[in-house]
């Protein structure tokens, strides 16, 4: 009972900061789940907006290969990456380059150029597009169905198509990535839920490091290591911030409550 | 037996291409001191915890160092290491003040 008091109560949060917000919340269909649109400079140089599929490419890289050693933000244009980076080899121009890629295991085609023909601007408008086409929606069906079945967000279990070998993102590169020591994975640990009756949080740093290390989330996420130092609610982690800055953006959202809140009685 | 000046030539360049080709790919002559630097220093941030304070601080240090070898570089290879250099700099001194805290905890 006061497991669906609790989750009625999530809801009702999330309804409100909607409604405070001023806006109803689109429900995302699994193709468009982590989907970003990039408009640093792309209008202002005569081009659509780059929309930014995340799906396409977590499938090859770590999301600490390209938000530590690519050096992408972790928001929609806090990079401010222009044409200019890519074709000096920075940021999408590291793997696509025109030349055979370390992590797409093929020849990825050049990002960007300076100057360019009819025919060449067809290779433009891959990235940068007014509206979502057809064929991205086809080609995430075509990816989806190979993998592991997952309840909400883009619908695939990344976690599950990686321990069966599906997927192998690639999490250093040679020339861009600094060779590191094998990590030293931190323990688990778990957290109290706020509410009485909701199972408590079991936190994974195994599961979160595999694909982060430590630098995506410590200090700019959480600035505390020890556990508790950090103080948050779920009003914020709706909002965005701590565990909000990926669930509910890539990874799997935070309405599947039980993958947090997972520690048996 | 007397060797050709043509043989020896191409002797030569045989050695100079095998040593070339065996030596490690990164480092020998294309990298210059500040990506080297950032590579050593920031090679460590996955062995952070391991680390003495004493350590750390030095680490912190040298990407004090290496951030103004970085400002001096052409505008995308600032904004790229720029922020790889912060990002590893932020968690060493992150940890350091953890551990900091952590004795202090202790003493109390």
């Amino acid at each position: 009972m006061k497991k669906i008091a609790f989750v009625l109560c999530i809801l009702l949060v999330g309804v409100s900061l909607g409604w405070a917000s001023g806006m109803k919340k689109k429900k995302l269909q699994p193709y468009e789940y982590g989907s970003v649109s990039i408009n640093s400079f792309s209008q202002q140089a005569g081009m659509p907006p780059v929309l930014f599929d995340h799906w396409s490419h977590r499938q090859y890289a770590t999301c600490r290969l390209c938000h530590v050693d690519i050096g992408f933000g972790m928001t929609a244009g806090s990079t401010k990456i222009r044409a200019v980076d890519n074709m000096k080899g920075y940021y999408c121009g590291t793997c696509h380059n025109g030349k055979q890629s370390a992590v797409f295991k093929k020849k990825v085609f050049e990002s960007c150029a300076k100057e360019y023909n009819r025919d060449e601007y067809k290779r433009c408008t891959i990235c940068h597009v007014l509206e979502r086409s057809s064929a991205r929606e086809d080609d995430f069906e075509r990816f989806a169905e190979k993998m592991p079945k997952d309840r909400l967000g883009n619908g695939i279990n990344w976690e599950k198509a990686e321990a069966q070998g599906l997927v192998a993102p690639v999490d250093q590169l040679e020339g861009v990535s600094a060779v590191k020591q094998k990590l030293k994975v931190q323990p688990d640990f778990s957290l109290k839920a706020k509410v009485d009756g909701m199972p408590d949080i079991i936190f994974s740093h195994k599961k979160h490091t595999v694909w982060n290390g430590c630098e995506v989330c410590h200090p700019d996420i959480f600035v505390g290591i020890k556990k508790g130092a950090t103080k948050y609610s779920m009003v914020e982690i709706f909002e965005g911030k701590y565990c909000g800055v990926c669930h509910d953006k890539v990874a799997f959202p935070q309405s599947d409550c039980t993958r947090c809140h997972s520690k048996q009685p | 037996m007397k060797r050709k000046p043509g043989m020896v030539y191409s002797l030569s360049i045989l050695i100079v291409a095998l040593l070339l080709s065996a030596a490690p790919r990164r480092g020998v002559c294309a990298d210059p001191p500040w990506r080297i630097e950032f590579d050593e220093t920031c090679a460590n941030t996955a062995s952070a915890m391991d680390f003495s304070q004493a350590q750390l601080q030095t680490l912190i240090t040298r990407c004090e160092k290496l951030q103004k070898a970085v400002e001096q570089l052409d505008e995308s290879t600032r904004k790229v290491f720029l922020k790889r250099v912060l990002m590893c700099k932020n968690l060493y001194q992150f940890v350091l003040d953890t551990k900091k805290r952590a004795v202090e905890g202790a003493a109390q």
